[in-house]
């Protein structure tokens, strides 16, 4: 018995097989002119779907294990991820940009302004994925899960974003407009912004493992069903995030999201003429889409693909059909999330992970003010 | 005897300096740079206006200029000022005696302004990688994203010769008759018609469409071939000759805001060799313009609903 290895079934390899014949199938469709970064966009994000899916990157989850259950391990899995990753982003710094001198920024990287703007954003974000149950990196992965309630959260989050279309020309000609973009390199040069980062993620660690209470140890299951440990997640998360930054851009799901509810609105009638200022910002920025094909849009693609693989073989797979109550919540938190999404350009991907591996100030109000609101939402959910 | 000479002239081919291979003293091509990258007399230059193009894989050794914000002066709508762009090629590594070559995306048209920048303040042995990055990338050729450190260079900025610009009166004096200079719209023809105000994806920077009284219409992808190299001399003086430019007069070449222009400028005056001048105010200056004439084929009208 112990010698034996065991092997999952035939059937398990399904969502295998659909990958490779999908990925060979948008290779063909791709292949006219340059389609490299196209493609590797699509792989990409069917690792970081696999990423996710394995070790339940759910940052909402992961949250609500912290408060509820003290178990603090998957928060450690982002701290690890933010620790990788910011090594990772600071050696791709010094072979972009040899002298971080202001008021240079490397390339693409999501460093944005530092507003109240963000910060109602961020708390906004963090409450309504306390409300939907996952952010929306989650919802793309649990939705390759099976769960049918991501697909109205998906909706909710392209209201959300049209009705912050509406607001957009205020917050910036009013407040975004004059904001502070901080990027620690340019006050403490490289190695400076490592330290400074590397010591704030190890005190934020050295505060969540003293929080933690020992857990019950998972059950024995076959490896196929075992979930990685989060610090392999957050490890790999930090690699992913490396690798994206340096051949495609930063990491973040919402920029395509953005493009399909700024197509909605446009047919609605209901988009501004001009976003102001928007092209200027770096971060997830909504583009009016040129070609059906895109960069991001492949990586939401290939993220949803990947987990959905991922659940096929590890026999996490099933569908779940939402209830009333959970479609309610479900729209709710998507439109919370959508407009929060919206005007702090990014959610806690292209924010929280991007935002601070690339120490951006921006990335760390994201997640203090995220954090808030997720903590809050939390606490009136679970008095109910 | 035939073999002999034939055998003879292939020796003195390959052992003259390999730009005269290339069609002209001002272009050299992808073989050449790969086999001259070490050469510690060349500095390369990539002009890129997609953002992270170049620090994502540029060709071994090039800095980058960033047309924005190092090329233009941002408050006077000018070219960089002679102050500015001497401390940039300084910084940059460019000695007296370098050999610059530049290159760029878009098929070289930033990279063919920054040549023209570098004409007008009077540097010489300034070449263009011929079919720019798309060929470069399309020969999978290496690129690498490391960012290259130079140490400072020597050069010394003359003077500047504003004589091969074309200001808004010339052309004006173009399109009142007054002037009998040859003018080349090098846009698209539905920009020429005045069918549109400005390419896709680009914003409507002038009120009114069409194009400048007296100006033909060729477009600069007429003078380059399927791979973005430059069509031969005999090929572009057909091509040019056919719209009534064959060098006999000056020439002024203008787009929307003088990029395109420049390539156009770079074909006709490096390449062909002719009087050429570059109107950098383009029609994003003339079409906006107050009280100047302009040819609209189409009869848009801006804002008229």
């Amino acid at each position: 018995m112990k010698n034996k290895i065991q092997i999952p079934s035939l059937s398990n390899y399904a969502g295998v097989v659909l990958v490779l014949v999908l990925s060979w199938w948008i290779k063909i469709e791709l292949d006219q002119g340059q389609s490299e970064a196209l493609y590797l966009s699509l792989w990409i994000g069917i690792l970081f779907g696999i990423v996710l899916q394995r070790s339940r990157f759910c940052f909402y989850c992961i949250s609500r294990d912290f408060f509820e259950k003290k178990n603090a391990k998957g928060l450690l899995g982002i701290t690890v991820s933010l620790i990788i990753g910011t090594i990772g982003y600071h050696f791709i710094f010094g072979a972009f940009l040899i002298d971080p001198v202001f008021p240079n920024l490397p390339p693409n990287a999501h460093i944005s302004p530092v507003s109240l703007v963000l910060v109602l954003g961020s708390f906004t974000f963090g409450f309504g994925m306390s409300i939907a149950g996952s952010c929306i990196s989650a919802q793309l992965y649990r939705l390759g899960e099976g769960l049918l309630s991501a697909l109205v959260a998906l909706i909710g989050i392209v209201i959300g974003f049209i009705v912050a279309f509406q607001v957009w020309n205020f917050f910036y000609l009013n407040i975004i407009y004059n904001s502070p973009v901080v990027w620690f390199p340019h006050y403490f040069g490289y190695e400076g912004s490592i330290i400074l980062q590397l010591t704030l993620l190890i005190l934020l660690s050295y505060f969540l493992f003293i929080f933690h209470k020992k857990q019950k140890a998972d059950q024995a299951l076959v490896w196929w069903k075992v979930r990685w440990p989060t610090y392999v997640g957050g490890i790999l998360v930090g690699l992913i995030a490396m690798i994206a930054f340096l051949r495609i851009t930063p990491l973040g799901v919402t920029a395509e999201i953005g493009s399909m509810a700024r197509t909605t609105a446009d047919y609605l009638h209901m988009m501004p003429a001009r976003l102001e200022g928007l092209d200027t910002m770096r971060g997830c920025i909504t583009m009016i889409k040129n070609s059906f094909w895109s960069n991001n849009g492949l990586f939401i693609f290939g993220l949803v693909l990947g987990s959905f693989a991922s659940a096929i073989f590890s026999e996490d797979f099933k569908i779940q059909i939402p209830d009333r109550n959970e479609i309610i919540k479900s729209l709710g938190g998507g439109i919370l999330m959508g407009f929060g999404s919206m005007i702090a350009l990014g959610c806690t991907v292209g924010n929280l992970l991007s935002g601070i591996m690339a120490a951006s100030l921006s990335g760390w109000v994201f997640l203090i003010f995220c954090g808030i609101g997720l903590y809050l939402g939390w606490r009136i959910k679970s008095s109910y | 005897m035939n073999l002999i000479k034939k055998i003879a002239l292939v020796l003195v081919f390959s052992f003259t300096t390999q730009v005269v291979l290339a069609q002209s003293k001002y272009l050299v091509d992808t073989n050449w740079l790969e086999e001259n990258i070490n050469n510690p007399k060349i500095r390369l230059i990539e002009v890129s206006v997609i953002p992270g193009v170049y620090e994502r894989g540029h060709i071994q050794g090039a800095v980058n200029f960033k047309w924005h914000t190092d090329l233009v002066d941002t408050v006077n709508r000018d070219i960089v000022s002679k102050d500015k762009f001497q401390d940039l090629l300084i910084k940059s590594g460019i000695n007296q005696d370098s050999t610059i070559i530049i290159y760029g995306d878009k098929n070289n048209w930033f990279a063919a302004w920054a040549v023209w920048v570098f004409d007008i303040y009077g540097v010489e042995n300034v070449k263009l990688l011929d079919g720019g990055r798309a060929k470069w990338e399309a020969e999978n050729r290496a690129l690498t994203p490391l960012a290259t450190k130079v140490e400072a260079g020597n050069i010394q900025i003359t003077k500047t010769n504003n004589l091969l610009r074309a200001r808004l009166s010339d052309v004006v004096a173009i399109a009142n008759k007054k002037s009998d200079i040859a003018l080349v719209d090098i846009r698209s023809a539905a920009e020429y018609t005045g069918k549109i105000f400005a390419p896709a994806g680009v914003p409507e920077l002038s009120v009114r469409a069409g194009h400048i009284p007296g100006a033909v219409n060729i477009s600069w992808g007429n003078a380059v071939n399927e791979d973005g190299t430059i069509k031969s001399v005999d090929e572009l003086k057909k091509i040019y000759s056919a719209a009534g430019i064959d060098g006999s007069k000056p020439i002024i070449t203008y787009c929307r805001i003088g990029e395109r222009s420049s390539h156009s400028w770079f074909v006709l005056k490096k390449v062909l060799g002719y009087d050429v001048r570059n109107y950098d105010g383009s029609w994003t200056e003339y079409g906006n313009s107050v009280g100047n004439p302009i040819i609209n084929l189409s009869g848009t009208v801006w804002g008229k609903t």
